[in-house]
């Protein structure tokens, strides 16, 4: 988290100045209002007010209005500058956590699901901002502010401020029982709301399901007991919570009042230890009394916001693993350019813990079925291939090693597919120019032509510009995969690396994609993963991969 | 049954009582606050003019001062507490009611489109619900709070002097009126398109996160990224556009009090001077004023609590106003023996490619229908037709003759669809979905059926086994052999099966195939199966 708001951390000082001059204008403001009303009370007692007294309001007036306006703006300042500083510091670290992605590449499975992994993205980052623009400033001014209160209040009497003193132990103490309240009931709340709220999802996600099998009612029955559940528990969590609020409440509004009759008898000289005396006269005594509310109110403030805090270290905790995952750099510099399918060799190739050491010859343009028992390391050995991710041994392209040559350079000649066909949301056109931007529309046509679908693709009323929904909604698994197919095509590569690109189809599907795949793959080195032969007799030769010898429990990672 | 769409007003009406609990607790709390500092200030002015006056001041009424102040310190404490757990009791239990409505609502709709179902349109619809108390917490109970004390406090300044009033009231109607309806309508318009680009960002990322690999490819990866980035940050402006908003909102509401507070200090020395009003009454009446700031500046954020509330509102009466269950009328049961009738039926889901065309069959009770046919050939979309669903078709469907519309089907088909719900419960539970009354025998029976029998006795917690979310826990057949079994369970005559052996080896196929057609005299059994399944007697369609 410092490390996150390091850059930041000059907006912030800033802020915190702000708040800090803003205090001081307080104190300012309430010495002006003190010594009007004292200037007031003497002239009264006098007999009445005379020009003495209108010309100390028209001394005061333009500095207690400088006051009350100066005070708001540098509010105001202090709030843009430690929410610019909020936005930077998102807007940076999902810049960071974007490039940890992308760094990690296929990897990325391993930390959660896409969906995952895009709403911690969003959300989590999302959820520092409270911490960021306004905790991490309050819990410094919770320490200032009643301090400089207390030197003021201590000028004029030192006993009052020995009165606000002796609540001020209370103030840590209060601090961390509020923060332990806070923080539980938040993070209890938090799971039940959770689990009532997937609940509520589950259900409603199978309505059409519960309607059909007359269940509905007993569903809603279940919603109402879960939703009522909830708000029962979080009644008794709050009536917790809200309790060290409650405390807090308390010896603010008890600091006010003892104050307030400490100095009200006192003026009147009638304190049991100093009859006929006045210890504070009335001009320190408005002006301490007007102080006051103001020593509580940064703590008030900081409890409203710990739940800022809270929810930020739980955000925390769920991007760690991704910041601190160890990110390998493909370190290839070396140009690349191939004119024709090239071999592939592997020389004792080895992925710690996912591949055992593997020899496997890729001739130029033979095209190879890697075959093998879930976490044997197939989809491992392409994300080798492609370049992300470490390993022993070595992994030569006509001769040269992978680890010389420019990533970049080697993936503009390597076409890559994997079970789920990549779609975005719109056209048709739009996802095959994904892989190819320059291509014009006959090349569209030509490339669908090959793989079947542009009979199909010409009779619907937009063609090519027809919107595809979420994840290809209207195309069944075997078009969607000639669709994968075709921009495949459309980028022409030498070498085709293919991950189960059939396994989600039924038998008679992929068996004919497999023929497809037959004539289109031909003239290029082909590694294809896949734990169905059927179709496959094309292939130049099948490759079983052995158990590893440090196979790790789970699916094929 | 015709439900309402939600309005925001209808919030406060449900849980009318425990609102106004909380609205009164509120207002009583932020008047303690206030009465605390003006009565101390009048406490110690009072003080000072007796003590200086005569210097034996125990003439001096403290003992009532004294009590009011200590009053005032334990209502304000009380008050709060008691408030917070009021408007907490009472948000808590309105979208306990909201949860409860909008699940009859959206579950009595014919069924959610797969776009409507996906996680992130249930985390939104869950989302949104929660929005929906921003609306009484964070609109009604600021603007109440805020009406009631400013009209108390230019009451009680009236009562001191008229004039003192007046004079405090165009920087009060400013702070408390004028600035925050300024800003209000920008704060809701900016609210709403705030939804809009959370909404398209979202999006965007999903979409290229699910393709990075792809992307780093074919060297797209980097200006993807950057125009993510550039959504993110238009985005993120916008939100500082809203708080901005806020904070000069609030601005403008303090240099309205700031005003008000000069002017209460000009006209009270005036009437000072006049000898109309004491110096400890003028105090007590500027610090009141002061006071207003607490109840004042909630006010800044309220029309962007009202912006967040109003478009959670539309957008779930949004979903929750597509069509309907036109709740069937028709009560006729459809006698055994059954007979099912389709010619020249031709359908497509919107937006697929294919669907059925020009499909006739005859069935009669007893017999056993295989659909076959490639895939995206429109064998589903058939069944979905045959099964009732609410899909655009030409051609004739009949039941016994008459068309589907006359009978009441809800107790004779038995439909299951290739996207199918496992609940995270227990299998036990998930089952008696389609019988409350099961015994174990009952579910021992169809789990036998389905050939999980083995299966789930080899499991520690038998059928209390728990399936996980969408069956995350079970495998993708054994997931389809539940829901079979479950629908098993209903006793349906009228079998549409789409699918119910993808994933099961050839032993255990049988086994479920044997157990199918031991039913098949009590109704009509249509199959859609990739597999070659042997049914002695079957009619057989092929689609596309």
């Amino acid at each position: 988290m410092s490390r996150l708001l390091a850059p930041q951390s000059s907006l912030l000082n800033l802020a915190l100045l702000f708040a800090l001059a803003a205090a001081g204008l307080f104190v300012w403001q309430c010495w002006l209002l003190a010594q009007l009303f004292s200037g007031w009370l003497v002239a009264w007692q006098q007999g009445g007010l005379g020009d003495a007294q209108a010309q100390l309001l028209s001394a005061l007036l333009p500095w207690l209005a400088l006051c009350l306006i100066g005070r708001p703006l540098l509010q105001y300042g202090r709030e843009q500058a430690s929410q610019l500083a909020s936005l930077r510091a998102r807007s940076e670290l999902r810049r960071t956590l974007l490039q940890r992605l992308a760094a990690l590449g296929p990897a990325r499975a391993q930390l959660g699901a896409d969906a995952e992994l895009g709403s911690r993205l969003l959300e989590q980052v999302e959820a520092l901002d409270g911490y960021i623009s306004r905790y991490r400033v309050q819990r410094q001014l919770v320490l200032l502010v009643p301090v400089l209160l207390v030197i003021c209040t201590a000028v004029f009497s030192p006993l009052a401020a020995v009165l606000l003193l002796l609540t001020a132990p209370l103030v840590p103490v209060f601090m961390i029982l509020l923060g332990k309240a806070a923080a539980s009931a938040s993070q209890r709340q938090f799971i039940a709301l959770a689990r009532m709220s997937g609940r509520f999802s589950d259900l409603l996600r199978g309505s059409w399901t519960l309607r059909h099998l007359g269940a509905l009612p007993a569903a809603e029955a279940e919603v109402e007991t879960a939703a009522e559940h909830y708000r029962a528990g979080t009644m008794r969590v709050l009536r917790m919570a809200f309790l060290s609020g409650a405390v807090l409440e308390l010896f603010a509004s008890l600091a006010i009042a003892l104050v307030a009759l400490y100095l009200g008898l006192g003026l009147l000289g009638i304190l049991p230890w100093a009859k006929g005396e006045i210890p504070v006269p009335y001009l320190g005594a408005l002006f301490i009394l007007l102080l006051a509310p103001e020593f509580y109110a940064p703590l008030r403030q900081l409890g409203t916001d710990y739940h800022a805090k809270a929810e930020a270290e739980g955000a925390m905790t769920e991007l760690l693993p991704l910041l601190n995952q160890q990110v390998w750099e493909h370190p290839g510099r070396e140009p690349l350019a191939l004119n024709a399918a090239p071999g592939i060799y592997c020389q004792q190739l080895a992925i710690e813990g996912r591949l055992a050491p593997l020899d496997l010859r890729l001739q130029p343009a033979e095209r190879v079925v890697l075959q093998g028992a879930s976490g044997s390391g197939k989809s491992s050995l392409l994300e080798a291939l492609l370049g992300f991710v470490p390993w022993q041994g070595e992994l030569l392209v006509n001769g040269q090693s992978l680890l010389e040559l420019s990533r970049p350079d080697w993936l503009r000649h390597v076409g890559y597919l994997a079970q789920q066909v990549p779609i975005l949301h719109g056209s048709i056109a739009d996802n095959l120019r994904l892989a190819a931007p320059n291509a014009s529309d006959a090349e569209l046509i030509a490339v669908l032509e090959q793989v079947a679908l542009w009979p199909l693709i010409r009779q619907l009323p937009k063609g090519l510009e027809t919107e595809l929904g979420e994840r290809g909604l209207g195309l069944s698994g075997g078009q969607l995969s000639r669709l994968a197919l075709a921009r495949l095509l459309l980028r022409d590569t030498p070498i085709w690396l293919l991950d189960e690109p059939t396994a989600h189809l039924d038998a008679d599907t992929a068996e004919l994609i497999h023929a497809l795949l037959a004539r289109l793959s031909q003239g290029r080195t082909l590694l294809l993963v896949s734990h169905d032969l059927q179709g496959l007799g094309w292939a130049d030769r099948v490759v079983t991969l052995g158990q590893p010898s440090l196979s790790e429990e789970g699916a094929d990672a | 049954m015709p439900e309402q769409p939600i309005r925001l007003r209808g919030l406060l009406r449900s849980r009318f009582g425990q609102w106004n609990l909380a609205l009164f607790l509120g207002a009583v709390t932020l008047l303690s606050a206030t009465g605390l500092l003006a009565t101390s200030g009048w406490f110690i002015s009072a003080a000072a003019l007796a003590g200086l006056a005569t210097v034996a001041a125990y003439g001096f009424d403290y003992f009532r001062p004294a009590a009011i102040i200590r009053f005032f310190a334990i209502v304000r404490t009380a008050g709060r507490y008691a408030e917070r757990l009021a408007s907490h009791n009472a948000a808590l239990a309105l979208l306990k009611d909201l949860r409860t409505r909008l699940f009859a609502r959206v579950a009595g709709q014919r069924r959610l489109t797969p776009a409507a179902r996906s996680a992130i349109a249930m985390h939104r619809l869950v989302a949104d619900i929660d929005l929906l108390d921003f609306f009484p917490l964070r609109f009604v109970a600021p603007w109440f709070w805020a009406s009631t004390l400013s009209l108390l406090v230019l009451g009680w300044l009236a009562l001191l002097d008229s004039s003192l009033a007046v004079a405090a009231l165009p920087g009060l109607l400013l702070a408390w009126m004028v600035v925050p309806l300024l800003g209000g309508r920008l704060a809701a318009r900016l609210a709403r398109r705030d939804a809009e680009l959370a909404e398209q960002r979202r999006e965007f990322l999903l979409d290229r996160l699910q393709l990075l690999t792809s992307l780093l490819l074919w060297q797209r990866w980097n200006d993807q990224q950057a125009a993510f980035l550039q959504q993110d940050d238009q985005w993120l402006q916008q939100r500082l556009r809203q708080q901005k908003l806020v904070s000069l909102t609030a601005l403008g509401q303090q240099c309205g009090l700031a005003l008000a507070l000069l002017a209460v200090l000009w006209q009270g020395h005036a009437l000072l001077q006049a000898g109309e009003l004491g110096v400890p009454w003028l105090l007590a009446a500027l610090l009141s004023v002061m006071g207003l700031v607490e109840a004042l500046l909630p006010l800044a954020a309220s029309f962007i609590s009202l912006g967040f509330s109003q478009a959670a509102r539309d957008r779930l009466n949004q979903l929750t106003a597509a069509e309907t269950d036109p709740a069937s009328t028709a009560t006729a049961l459809p006698a055994q023996p059954l007979s099912l009738a389709l010619s020249g039926l031709s359908a497509r889901v919107p937006g697929a490619l294919n669907g059925p065309e020009d499909v006739s069959v005859k069935l009669q009770q007893g017999d056993v229908l295989l659909i076959e046919g490639p895939s995206g050939g429109g064998k589903s979309t058939l069944l979905q037709v045959l099964a009732g669903e609410p899909l655009a078709f030409t051609g004739e469907r009949l039941l016994n003759g008459q068309g589907f519309e006359r009978w009441d089907l809800r107790e004779l088909i038995g439909y299951l669809p290739q996207q199918l719900d496992i609940f995270d419960m227990t299998l036990a539970q998930n089952l008696r979905l389609a019988d409350l009354e099961a015994t174990d025998e009952a579910l021992w029976q169809v789990l036998e059926d389905v050939a999980l029998a083995d299966w789930v006795r080899s499991r520690k917690h038998g059928l209390k086994t728990t399936l996980g979310e969408f069956g995350a826990k079970v495998s993708g057949g054994q997931a389809r052999r539940i829901a079979l079994a479950r629908l098993l369970l209903t006793k349906r005559p009228l079998l549409l099966l789409d699918e119910p052996f993808a994933g099961l080896d050839v032993e255990t196929r049988e086994r479920v195939l044997a157990s199918l057609l031991r039913r098949r005299e009590q109704g009509i059994i249509v199959i859609v199966s990739h597999q070659q399944v042997t049914v002695p007697e079957a009619r057989h369609l092929r689609i596309g």
